[in-house]
């Protein structure tokens, strides 16, 4: 037992690759890959929640576990947590045994399906606690694979566009930066890739300016796609259009928040002069605009005006996704103690409500076969408790107080406000279209008279389905009334990290 | 097992040990031909010449080379029970054989590596024999390596498709073993006349083995190709060689920087010299522009010759490629990095961008064969001890990947006449989930994602690159290897998006095939979670005579 708790992190980390590995294995049949699935996933979960127990918020980083790896060019088989990675590994552990559990009756492939998740959760859950820059890419990586053959294997129609084009966007940033992890490491002297090492060496010998303007660029490439931010979201709509549902929430929930994460861990962490030239557009020439910020307002309000004018549901929810992550990026770099850690929050929350989103309309393609927001129509009436549902979810999603999107939303708008007051104005409005075009979209779908024999012979949530998003709802409803833990876990991480951009 | 190379030379003035590997490759040649003449009063040849190598054996372990002298024993020994226990069986005999010679070569390059160039903390020595015509050091050794191993799971790995194929001849191990003893020493050769004349040995075993399908076009196509443009390479570096001599007046490499440092040379011609060696060689690992053979060679040739080929000759071929530049025109690098490092960018774009349009998976993988010919260079032209562990590292991993790729290729061909398309993939993935699984493996290492050997094997190129500064030359290769990832993309979604078609392949197994791929794609994934050991032999393997 003593091993277990004092190895808490490689614990979470491996419990997810022995279910995939025991369902490649030791399974036979589809039930035993169910339960092993579920079984991996729940111990995940209680692995990661007594790390949150165990956790001191002011320690910094902590829970560390290090093996050597590959000595001779310093990598390390690191792992350990902040504020910041503890809150995505939790979410992430949270999400997996409830996309297990959506799955539970996909037809196809099952048990390869499941060990795909289980391989994702593993890679997602290794990104967030990896302590190692080589560890780190490594993960980051490797989790296209899985994802990869998820939306090839298992997707839509179009399946084939969509999985290429995802892989080798993703792909593109990944050796970008690559090529910029290999400069750092040769910068500090080719001894060491642990994080906590480079932060160090880096701040004895600086990098120049202009060391730090490339570098951030190769970083941010990665981060910027994977988030992904405007212009380089284009792989994302197709991504998910073509995933199947589990395959959609997990992207969503998890894999987009490789993106904000890599932001804060890396460019605000270790290029903070490029970033804050960067977000506040304090240099001179191209550097005197304010890109980051430009861009992520522009993400938010292209995706929104996008979402508003899709005929089909799952790529309204994709497009708000590219909308909601600009929310993050902008509070991420609106650089104060409030909208950073927002950020961070937001982050937890995009993933709950636009994984939320994913699930239900996957629960409803299941039963209608189609995404198009025209043949549906007064489904309220047939499925009240799919429509409530989908009501408190859409209401999360565009920030009702009271619930979890407005905790995270809103004190991004005021921290950016205290900063850049337009960014903010802009990126309200925004919110406001996210209003409209969720709210219409649940309008068309749901209310007015029931019409047409398919709306009527819709069945509402069996009780698999309901199981599966009572926990989410539970959550959402609950960090809406009390953010507070969170924001106590994720605070003092982010001070630190922004105490090095302010110096 | 305690004397040191200066002792083994003292006492028998040629140190036997530093080329004993290739002493027993050799020996497993003549005995294979011997058997193929015998026919089937092959047990009264094998009994004779097992006892004598089991004598040899002995009397080596009384002398005091025990390594030696078992590997002799159990060789010799198992040389008569294979003979009489394979008695119905000569094809299966002649691969045992054949596997038992490089095992046998591989054991002692190990022996070498660990004790006789071991020189405290883990060092290896780089000294040279034979009145300086073998260089003993690590690349020579890491080349060996490189070199036998993939031999040894060539053997395997072939034999039941040569068997489908009807083109088992007796023939075919010697010169595959004939082929690996030219690439060992072409890895170690410390004159010019001796890299040449491993050259030749290598080159003229693969003309051969690239044509022995005899019934098949394609494979004399390749051939004939490979022959004709081989030749002219070998003609233009021996000319290369020949100049190199007349401004120097010497054949030894380390003489030849010697002398070319000097102030008084006729640079010119030492350049001219300098360029025709660079495009012998070049043609060999083929780099941009001399890369013109390979995709017809690599698609004609049987698929075991070439993987067997795109493996070990580009190991061997670039071990060379080290030892002319680094030591012998390490004087003129200033006028060969440049070239080469153009030739090394022109390789990995044009590898990336022609391969997607290709449809045929052999030449696929041959354009790929280019793009990493590409890759490998960046190691030489950083000019630097992590340049060069990185190259040697690379090779390893490519050759590696290669074998498990090829495998896949190979279980496919079996029962498949006709060459493999891309369109024969379709739906791999639901037909034969662990093949399809294997091939991704190996692509998933070829395009360079971790966890995977062929992401170690890129890391160590590009940060010995940019290390050297040749941040430009890193950029280029992480570019192409987004296009390149663009087709081994295709290839997997060929394999798990795409329903399988009516006439989907049956891909065939057999039991050699198995202990190979399965240990190829162990390998691939074994050595990308845990490169360390291998890494750090690499590392240590990074000195040349000079």
């Amino acid at each position: 037992m003593e091993f277990f708790t004092d190895n808490l992190v490689t614990v979470t980390l491996v419990l997810p690759i022995l279910g995939a590995l025991g369902i490649g294995l030791f399974t036979e049949s589809e039930d035993g890959a169910r339960w092993t699935a579920l079984g991996a996933s729940v111990l995940t979960l209680v692995a990661s929640l007594w790390l949150v127990v165990d956790f001191d918020p002011d320690a910094g980083v902590q829970a560390v576990d290090s093996l050597s790896w590959i000595p001779s060019i310093g990598a390390s088989l690191t792992v350990g947590v902040d504020g910041i990675s503890l809150i995505l590994i939790v979410m992430t552990a949270f999400l997996t045994p409830l996309i297990v559990l959506s799955s539970w009756e996909h037809p196809d492939r099952l048990r390869s399906y499941l060990m795909a998740f289980l391989a994702l959760e593993a890679a997602s859950i290794g990104v967030f606690a990896a302590q190692d820059l080589l560890l780190f890419y490594v993960f980051f990586e490797f989790s296209l694979v899985p994802m990869f053959l998820v939306i090839g294997m298992w997707g839509g129609a179009n399946r084939r566009y969509a999985a290429v084009k995802f892989f080798l966007y993703t792909l593109v940033g990944g050796l970008t930066m690559l090529v910029g992890i290999i400069y750092i490491y040769n910068f500090i002297g080719g001894t060491s890739l642990a994080f906590a090492d480079i932060g160090l060496l880096l701040t004895e010998t600086p990098l120049s300016l202009l060391e730090q303007r490339w570098l951030f660029l190769a970083f941010f490439l990665a981060f910027a796609i994977k988030a992904p931010l405007f212009p380089v979201h284009t792989w994302l709509p197709d991504a998910h259009t073509e995933a199947p549902t589990a395959g959609s929430v997990f992207l969503a929930a998890v894999l987009l928040k490789m993106g904000g994460y890599g932001f804060i861990r890396f460019c605000l962490t270790w290029f903070p002069d490029a970033s804050t030239e960067l977000a506040t557009g304090s240099g001179s020439g191209f550097f005197s605009v304010p890109w980051l910020m430009v861009l992520s307002v522009i993400g938010i309000l292209y995706g929104a005006v996008v979402a508003l004018v899709q005929p089909d549901i799952k790529k309204l929810v994709a497009y708000s996704s590219v909308s909601h992550m600009g929310f993050v990026v902008l509070g991420i770099f609106a650089l104060n103690a409030t909208a950073t850690s927002a950020g961070v929050v937001q982050m937890v929350n995009h993933g709950l409500s636009t994984g939320a989103l994913f699930l239900l309309v996957g629960f409803l393609y299941d039963r209608r076969h189609t995404r198009m927001i025209a043949e549906f129509g007064g489904l309220a009436k047939s499925t009240p408790v799919y429509a409530g549902m989908f009501l408190l979810v859409v209401m999360s999603s565009i920030a009702l107080p009271g619930l979890n999107g407005f905790v995270g939303e809103f004190p991004i708008l005021v921290g950016t406000f205290s900063v850049m007051p337009w960014a903010a104005s802009l990126a309200a409005f925004g919110a406001l279209l996210a209003a409209i075009y969720l709210l219409w979209a649940y309008q068309r779908m749901f209310t007015g008279p029931l019409d047409g024999a398919a709306n009527e012979a819709t069945t509402d949530m069996t009780q698999r389905e309901i199981w599966v998003m009572v926990p989410l709802v539970v959550v959402i409803v609950a960090i809406g009334l009390y953010p507070q833990p969170l924001y106590d876990l994720v605070e003092p991480s982010v001070q630190q990290v922004l105490a090095n951009v302010a110096q | 097992m305690t004397e040191t190379l200066a002792d083994l030379s003292s006492d028998v003035s040629i140190a036997w040990s530093s080329f004993a590997p290739e002493i027993a490759m050799t020996t497993a040649v003549v005995i294979l031909l011997l058997l193929t003449i015998a026919g089937r009063r092959r047990m009264w040849v094998a009994t004779p010449l097992g006892l004598g190598i089991a004598a040899v054996g002995v009397w080596l372990v009384a002398a005091g080379s025990s390594v030696g002298g078992l590997v002799a024993l159990v060789g010799g020994l198992g040389l008569i029970a294979a003979t009489f226990g394979l008695a119905g069986a000569p094809r299966a005999l002649h691969a045992w054989i054949a596997g038992g010679g490089v095992a046998a070569a591989l054991v002692l390059t190990v022996w070498i590596a660990f004790d006789v160039l071991a020189v405290g903390d883990g060092q290896m020595a780089a000294t040279s024999t034979m009145a300086g015509s073998l260089a003993v050091d690590g690349v020579a050794v890491f080349t060996r390596v490189t070199v036998y191993l993939t031999t040894l799971m060539v053997i395997p790995l072939g034999h039941a498709y040569l068997g489908d194929h009807g083109i088992h001849r007796p023939e075919f191990e010697p010169l595959l073993l004939l082929s690996a003893t030219g690439m060992a020493l072409f890895g170690a050769a410390n004159d010019l006349i001796t890299i040449f004349v491993a050259l030749e040995i290598l080159s003229i075993a693969l003309y051969v083995l690239a044509g022995i399908a005899r019934r098949d076009r394609r494979s004399q196509e390749a051939a004939t190709k490979y022959f004709v443009m081989g030749a002219v390479a070998s003609a233009l570096l021996l000319y290369g060689f020949a100049l190199t001599y007349v401004v120097t007046g010497t054949l030894d490499l380390a003489d030849i920087a010697t002398q070319l440092s000097q102030l008084d040379i006729p640079l010119r011609l030492a350049a001219v010299s300098m360029v025709l060696v660079l495009v012998g060689i070049g043609f060999k690992v083929a780099l941009v522009p001399l890369q013109l053979w390979t995709p017809d060679v690599y698609q004609g040739a049987p698929s075991n010759v070439t993987a067997f080929m795109g493996a070990a000759t580009k190991a061997a071929a670039f071990a060379a490629m080290l030892r002319l530049l680094l030591v012998a025109y390490a004087p003129l690098s200033d006028m060969w990095v440049p070239v080469l490092a153009v030739m090394a960018a022109l390789s990995m774009v044009y590898g990336a961008y022609t391969a997607l349009r290709q449809t045929d998976v052999k030449r696929i993988l041959a354009y790929s064969a280019i793009a990493h010919a590409g890759y490998a260079t960046i190691g030489v032209v950083s000019l630097s001890n992590e340049g060069l562990t990185a190259t040697l590292w690379y090779l390893l991993t490519y050759a590696i990947t290669t074998i498990a790729g090829f495998g896949v290729i190979i279980a496919v061909e079996r029962t498949h006449e006709r060459l493999v398309t891309v369109h024969d993939l379709r739906g791999l993935g639901t037909t034969s989930p662990a093949l399809a699984g294997m091939f991704a493996v190996a692509l998933l290492s070829l395009a360079g994602i971790p966890p995977t050997i062929g992401f170690v094997g890129k890391l160590t190129v590009f940060t010995a690159g940019v290390e050297a500064g040749l941040t430009w030359l890193v950029v280029i290769g992480v570019v192409s290897s987004v296009v390149a990832a663009a087709y081994y993309l295709r290839l997997m979604v060929v394999m798990f998006v795409e329903k399988p078609g009516d006439d989907a392949v049956e891909p065939a197994y057999s039991p050699g095939w198995n202990i190979a791929s399965v240990a190829a794609v162990v390998l691939v994934v074994y050595l990308g979670l845990q490169p360390q050991y291998l890494l750090d032999f690499a590392e240590r393997a990074a000195g040349l005579v000079r």
